[in-house]
């Protein structure tokens, strides 16, 4: 029931924070253990370009996610994790074999040492995936993208790779530490999109439409239902660090205004 | 304070008003003010009454306003002209207690039997009195000027602009602001002074600084260049159609020199139009964003202006975007313009429900407009929220079709809309005027947009309906 192992090239990158954790050795038999334990589809290898960078964005349902996405790619990728999994026994070789930069989320200016982590990964001419909705979707729906990944295309003038996949949430549902073997699990990689399709990539407004693009794509690969509205906060492990922002009151007259932006969205 | 009072203390001799019949001197207005402050009080018109001001730009109409507003009344500028349906919904709206009526309105005085208030005629008003009542003092709340605000919601109300409002948007106009207006700028008046930006932006502000304010009272593109050249125009603002037809007219180089302060405003400018202005007489044009409701200052691209964007909001101004729940969005996304300062209205009039639908307890006023904010707090206008078109959840902007559209050469004017449909909840459906066929349209868009964009019903169109201001009158077409 095990699949076929793409062709994969090691890319060192000692220049990246972890990456030195694990070596050629480490990651081939990772990827090769993931491969029998699972009944792994790959769609769309060709998409991913041999060399120089690209932003991976996939949807989001479980934390084995960061799993079957990597072990797909015909290269190495990297992404943002918390600064903590190297300091526990369980994670600090495991994870970064996954590509995981540690950032410390503590401070208020995580939001920028994170953006400029990726960037970096970026201009190195390396792969680096980012869940386009922040945070899992608990709902099983497909969620409004933030804006961070479409903005770092335009910063390092990389591609974005949307990824779809099928049947994470049955290998880890949510709250479970275990992965359950044998089952089926597909990844599909869409071809790569340039913001220059979609607006002038220094017109700001160029930048949901976009985002929104790359969403649209990556429905027609999951199969998932696009709903308008961010993900749910609820999860604790969320992908981006958050930021505690006003509210600004809604007009007391509003509930009677016609319908706007997300209410309408099927 | 009195905003009636910006002309008070300025030189008696100084001109004030160019009109194509009559020169007006700030003494001579003053005079005519107080005459029609002594008209009003002998028709028992004191403050808060309502009086509607329908007329050309004309100097009637300024002697008309300050004199009412100097009695603490309320001002109402109308259009001069109004189908006779919409004139009547218009004084059901608005309910005027006496209406003083210019030259270029006095059609109206052939229908008497169907307007309730009384109506003067200001030909007929003596332009100075012996005696006349001191200007009324009022509060910074009390409001100043009503303005229809019926544009392209097709729904009519009546924003209420206090004193307060609008003194402190015609000094974010002149004084706060760099190489902003001053006693010797020479305003041309081409934009209808029935429409805030005309009203309080180029009339009272340049009449608070004691400038010259040049009246052209119907536009065209050579009266225009004519009035440029004759009296040295140096403020010049315009709605886009005319930016558009100035940068087009065959002018002599010279014809804008004077120019020294360019203004868009009403709806957004075309790049190419900007671009012209630059290329072909040096006039780099500024461009600012508001609404009626915001008297109508929100940001300004003065001295510090990016392509395609309307500026910075203005000292004083707060501008968020939101979320639909009103969490703000993040830095760089697209959201709703919510805006609290100064010059936000006092509600609309008689409509309770229409004011709470956009304004909160807290003074935040909700536009309905969708904007994005740059790093550097550069605002960009993406379109009205409730033109959004939903296809299967994903948001459709108008704009950006319609500007994918547009880049086809053989393309004269788009409009896009959203229809109901089964599967996907709206669909896009384009308005196209062109010479050009629908295949070869559609093969433009699928090459330039996502398919969930792309229009699947193109109509082929003489003409599209787009107001004077350049705003698109899409509802015609839903």
């Amino acid at each position: 029931m095990t699949s076929t192992l793409p062709d994969f090239t090691f890319e060192a990158a000692p220049e990246l924070p972890g990456s030195d954790r694990v070596s050629h050795y480490g990651v081939s038999a990772v990827r090769r253990i993931v491969h029998q334990l699972w009944d792994l589809s790959i769609e769309g290898v060709h998409n991913i370009p041999a060399e120089g960078p690209a932003i991976l964005c996939p949807n989001h349902l479980s934390f084995c996610d960061s799993v079957f996405v990597p072990v797909s790619l015909p290269r190495r990728v990297w992404a943002i994790g918390k600064g903590e999994y190297m300091d526990d026994w369980k994670t600090k070789y495991i994870f970064p074999a996954f590509g995981m930069i540690p950032v410390d989320r503590s401070g208020g200016e995580a939001a920028q040492a994170a953006l400029d982590t990726a960037a970096r990964v970026l201009d190195g001419g390396h792969l680096f995936m980012i869940y386009p909705e922040g945070t899992r979707s608990r709902s099983g729906n497909l969620h409004k993208a933030r804006t961070g990944a479409a903005r770092l295309s335009v910063r390092c003038d990389a591609p974005i790779i949307p990824v779809g996949h099928i049947g994470t949430l049955d290998v880890q549902p949510p709250d479970q530490f275990k992965m359950k073997p044998g089952l089926p699990v597909t990844v599909r990689f869409g071809e790569p999109m340039h913001i220059s399709e979609f607006g002038d990539p220094n017109d700001p407004r160029s930048v949901r439409p976009f985002a929104d693009a790359v969403m649209y794509e990556i429905a027609q690969l999951s199969g998932q239902k696009y709903v308008d509205t961010y993900a749910g906060s609820e999860d604790k492990d969320d992908e981006q660090p958050k930021v505690e922002t006003p509210v600004i009151a809604i007009p007391p007259g509003r509930a009677r205004a016609p319908k706007l932006v997300s209410a309408a969205a099927s | 304070m009195n905003i009636a009072s910006i002309i008070e203390a300025h030189d008696a001799g100084r001109i004030a008003i160019i009109d194509e019949y009559d020169v007006l001197t700030y003494g001579e207005l003053r005079d005519w003010a107080s005459a029609i402050r002594r008209l009003l009080t002998e028709h028992g018109v004191g403050p808060d009454d309502r009086v509607a001001v329908p007329a050309g730009n004309e100097p009637a109409f300024v002697a008309a306003t300050l004199g009412a507003l100097g009695v603490g009344a309320r001002v109402i500028p109308m259009k001069s002209t109004n189908p006779l349906p919409e004139l009547d919904r218009k004084l059901a709206s608005i309910r005027p207690t006496i209406i003083l009526v210019g030259e270029e309105a006095s059609w109206m005085h052939e229908h008497t039997d169907r307007i309730d208030a009384p109506m003067i005629d200001l030909r007929e008003v003596s332009r100075t009195a012996a005696t006349s009542p001191a200007i009324v003092e009022r509060n910074g709340d009390d409001v100043a000027i009503m303005m229809l605000t019926s544009g392209v919601s097709g729904n009519a109300k009546v924003a209420m602009l206090s004193h307060g409002n609008l003194a402190w948007a015609q000094a974010a106009a002149c004084e706060n602001s760099v190489d902003g207006l001053g006693p010797e700028d020479v305003a041309l008046a081409a934009l209808p002074f029935s429409h805030i930006f005309g009203l309080n932006v180029i009339l009272l502000a340049t009449l608070r600084m004691g400038g010259q304010v040049v009246l052209q009272r119907r536009f065209d593109v050579e009266g225009s260049l004519e009035l440029c050249a004759r009296y040295g125009i140096t403020l010049l603002a315009g709605a886009p159609p005319m930016w558009r037809r100035w940068s087009m007219a065959e002018a002599p180089n010279d014809v804008f020199t004077s120019v020294r302060l360019a203004i868009s405003g009403a709806a957004a400018l075309p790049i190419e139009v900007f671009d012209e202005m630059q290329r072909r007489h040096g006039i780099t044009i500024e461009e600012g964003y508001g609404l009626t409701e915001t008297s109508p200052i929100v940001t300004s691209s003065r001295g510090d202006a990016k392509a395609a964007s309307v500026g910075r909001p203005v000292d004083g101004v707060e501008v968020i975007l939101v979320e639909e729940d009103g969490t703000p969005v993040d830095r760089g996304d697209a959201g709703e313009i919510v805006v609290r300062g100064p010059g936000i209205f006092k509600g609309y009039f008689d409509d309770d429900d229409a004011t709470h639908e956009v304004l909160t307890p807290d003074g935040w006023f909700w536009t309905g407009d969708v904007g994005v904010l740059d790093d550097s707090d550069h605002l960009y206008i993406v379109d009205r929220i409730k033109d959004i078109i939903i296809v299967s959840g994903f948001n459709v902007y108008p704009a950006e079709v319609e500007n994918v559209l547009l880049d086809h050469p053989d393309v004269r004017g788009a409009v896009v809309v959203g229809n109901a449909h089964l599967d996907t909840g709206e669909t896009v459906v384009a308005y196209v005027s062109g010479d050009l066929d629908a295949a070869e349209l559609d093969l433009h868009a699928r090459a330039n947009l996502s398919r969930y964009k792309c229009p699947t019903k193109y109509h082929l169109v003489d003409d599209l309906p787009v107001a004077p201001t350049g705003k698109k009158i899409r509802r015609e077409l839903r």
